[in-house]
């Protein structure tokens, strides 16, 4: 097992340096760099210009800045300075990552949790009114984008504000129970419609307030990036049931008079979970980047609007931190659904 | 088999044949081809269509329709209460000072009737127009016409669905949008098809230093993510740049970064494809590797191929309007349905309740995505001799 680990690490190694090389590339590629906003200051002389560019290394050939920045992590796990807030790189990513990463995990979990029964109660039922329904969700799932789902969610929460604002005035006997059911009835809404947090607010708040509020700030991108990865999820679940509900060995287990749950959960959803957990590989990705629109929409302050604004403002090592960190994300969500893979089946030998 | 005598014709259905009629009994996969030729047809005949140009709008001028609501078509004559051949009003605007947004009312003083076959703006009509500008130019031949399928006289307006904030039409910017989000789905798809078969069949056919190298650089195009890419390569290019250059370089983008997926699935049907017999007699007749390549082998992936493409469409109709939601694809005053979304948030979230009819481009690209995943699902089942019916 250790020897497979050590082994998928070194693998790694080289697609790691092939993609981050790739990346540097193209970023150094953009016309200009980022000292071009201070040459139209009428103050700014071209003197100064060159200094600063020496003072952050730009005037070297891409090769050797490369070179320089991943001895820089690799040694010390320094990720560059950022040039409009010059201040560590890291300073400035790891809160967006953390903000993405409480999204997409909360998001990717919840898939699991629900796409693995629904898939399984589909395939036992199939062709029965319910398996219909879900498969049609599933397929109007995969095509909404999500960008749309969020903005059709925020107008709906909009939808009802006037009505409930009118209620939040008067003293009707069900005020309370609606107070309690929304996020704040003064001003009509439901549900948050952007931000993480109450900025406002949320300073003076005690902890356990800090988190009903961040929690009530979390439900709507959660059901947008939650229903994105569960339309494929389910798909993928229920075929690959109904493909081994089919096999020799299941008529085999149904002869020797196996209770029909044992069937299925012993005999045919362990077989069938393969794909079901290698879709993790692919499917967190997904998610990285499909709750980005969500964050963009949502103004949930993560990792794709904090890419964009870098990119605009051509800040290097930023954009070359964001890379780099969502691509190790990447690369462990891949390792960890093959070794969870090799546990669930035992057909794959570690070697 | 005593029923079958010399004389019984025997019916043997072509390949070919065979795919048809298993995709007519996909109801949803017709009904979907059905809709896209719809949509298709729409785009191409946008021009004559829609009432208003691509970038006609209504802005602080003579006539201001910001934000206008869809016009009411008036059918029953208000006096008479009888039927009448259909008639709009036109609207004067008003600022309501406690929400500040223009309020429309109809003045029912004139009757402007609807008119069929009316004239518009001036524009080249279809297919004359898919030859580039500058061509058109160059030549001289560049013939305008201005005939439009129905309209109203000015002052009047007529907005079937609304007006966004420059006074422009959204229903025919819709139709003007799908012009850009319906071809560059299969634009991009096209490119990594061809990009992803002939690097997956040159890996799988080759194997050794080559087969690495190229499944390395899949890998790597799999380790960055996509979205991710997509900005970095889009920012190589100006933001502002002309609409016509943006569509050529998104394509590129998009074609250039998915076609891993395809090589990887091609390079493993080659790996079994090329041990075939009809491949070794193929070399032993003495015919050169590409020739086995292109006539052999990559024909046995045809079916792979034509699904995986139909597959691909869809991913890349929601990638490009993500793009453009952003403000990175197209951008004003050409149109594409999620730059029309994007245009619709700019006015804050909390008027959209206001105006909901900002919403529909979404419902376009929901419908586009659905019909192309089920015209895939239906291709696929019809492709698959396992999945026959």
């Amino acid at each position: 097992m250790i020897q497979y680990v050590a082994k998928r690490l070194l693998q790694i190694v080289p697609t790691f340096i092939g993609a981050t090389l790739l990346a540097f590339m193209i970023i150094q590629l953009t016309p200009g760099d980022f000292t071009d906003r201070f040459a139209l200051d009428p103050n700014a002389d071209a003197g100064q210009l060159e200094r600063l560019r020496q003072n952050f290394g730009l005037d070297q050939p891409i090769i050797v800045q490369y070179f320089r920045w991943i001895w820089g992590i690799l040694t010390l796990g320094y990720l560059g300075e950022s040039f409009t807030y010059r201040s560590p790189v890291s300073d400035i990513i790891v809160p967006l990552i953390w903000n993405s990463l409480s999204l997409v995990v909360i998001s990717l979990v919840l898939t699991y949790v629900l796409a693995i029964p629904i898939g399984i109660y589909q395939a036992a039922k199939q062709y029965s009114n319910g398996d219909k329904v879900v498969s049609f969700l599933s397929i109007m799932g995969l095509a909404l984008p999500n960008f749309f789902f969020i903005l059709l969610l925020i107008v709906g929460v909009l939808a009802f504000q006037a009505d409930l604002r009118q209620v939040a005035k008067t003293d009707a006997w069900y005020k309370p129970i609606l107070e309690f059911l929304t996020y704040d009835l003064k001003n009509g809404l439901i549900f948050p419609v952007g931000g993480m947090r109450t900025t406002e607010i949320y300073d003076n708040l005690p902890w356990w307030q800090q988190m009903t509020d961040r929690a009530w700030h979390l439900v709507l991108p959660t059901i947008v990036v939650t229903t994105s990865g569960l339309s494929s999820l389910v798909r993928v679940v229920r075929s690959q049931m109904l493909e081994f509900l089919k096999a020799d060995f299941v008529r085999t287990a149904r002869a020797k008079g196996l209770s029909e749950r044992v069937v299925t959960y012993k005999h045919v959803l362990r077989n069938a979970i393969g794909p079901v957990v290698s879709g993790l590989g692919t499917i967190l990705p997904e998610l990285v980047t499909g709750a980005g629109l969500v964050e963009f929409v949502y103004r949930w302050p993560g990792i794709t609007p904090g890419f964009v604004i870098a990119i605009q403002q051509q800040d290097l090592y930023v954009v070359m931190g964001l890379l780099v960190l969502s691509a190790i994300l990447l690369m462990i969500g891949n390792l960890f659904s093959d070794l969870l893979l090799a546990l669930v089946d035992p057909r794959i030998r570690y070697a | 088999m005593s029923l079958l005598t010399e004389n019984t014709p025997v019916k043997a259905l072509s390949r070919g044949q065979v795919v048809r009629t298993q995709f007519a009994k996909h109801g949803l996969a017709v009904l979907s081809l059905w809709v896209l030729g719809f949509f298709y047809a729409l785009a191409a005949m946008a021009d004559f269509i829609s009432p208003y140009g691509e970038s006609e709008s209504f802005f602080r001028g003579a006539i201001d329709r910001s934000y206008a609501p869809p016009t009411k078509v008036h059918w029953i004559d208000p006096e008479t209460k009888n039927l009448t051949l259909p008639f709009v009003y036109n609207v004067s605007s008003s600022l309501n000072l406690d929400t500040l947004e223009l309020e429309y009312k109809e003045d029912t003083t004139q009757r402007f009737p609807l008119k069929l076959l009316t004239n518009g703006q001036p524009y080249t009509p279809f297919p004359i127009n898919l030859i580039p500008v500058s061509w058109r130019n160059a030549s001289g031949f560049d013939p305008q016409i201005s005939l439009r399928l129905f309209g109203v006289d000015k002052p009047a307006t007529l907005f079937v669905w609304g007006a966004d904030k420059l006074g422009r039409d959204v229903f025919s910017r819709i139709l003007f949008g799908a012009r850009v989000t319906l071809t560059i789905g299969i634009m991009a798809a096209t490119l990594s098809l061809i990009v992803g078969v002939v690097m997956g069949a040159i890996s799988g056919f080759y194997g050794g230093w080559l087969d690495d190298f190229i499944m390395r650089i899949v890998e790597i195009l799999a380790t960055i993510p996509g979205l991710f890419l997509l900005l970095a390569l889009r920012a190589l290019f100006p933001l502002d740049a002309k609409s016509g250059v943006v569509y050529f370089v998104v394509v590129m983008i998009l074609g250039l970064i998915r076609w891993g997926p395809v090589a990887r699935a091609v390079r493993g049907q080659v790996l079994s494809l090329r041990e075939e017999d009809f491949v070794m007699a193929a070399r032993g007749l003495g015919a050169a590797d590409a020739r086995i390549i292109f006539r052999h082998v990559l024909p046995a992936t045809a079916s792979f191929a034509i699904v995986s493409f139909s597959l691909l469409i869809p991913g890349f109709i929601l990638t490009e309007s993500g793009l453009s939601f952003l403000g990175l694809g197209i951008s004003d005053p050409n149109s594409s349905w999620g730059l029309m979304l994007a245009v619709a948030q700019e006015g804050g979230m909390q008027t959209f309740t206001s105006r909901p009819w900002m919403l529909l481009p979404g419902f376009f690209i929901f419908v586009a995505v659905l019909a192309f995943n089920f015209v895939g699902d239906g291709l696929r089942d019809a492709l698959d001799p396992k999945a026959r019916r």
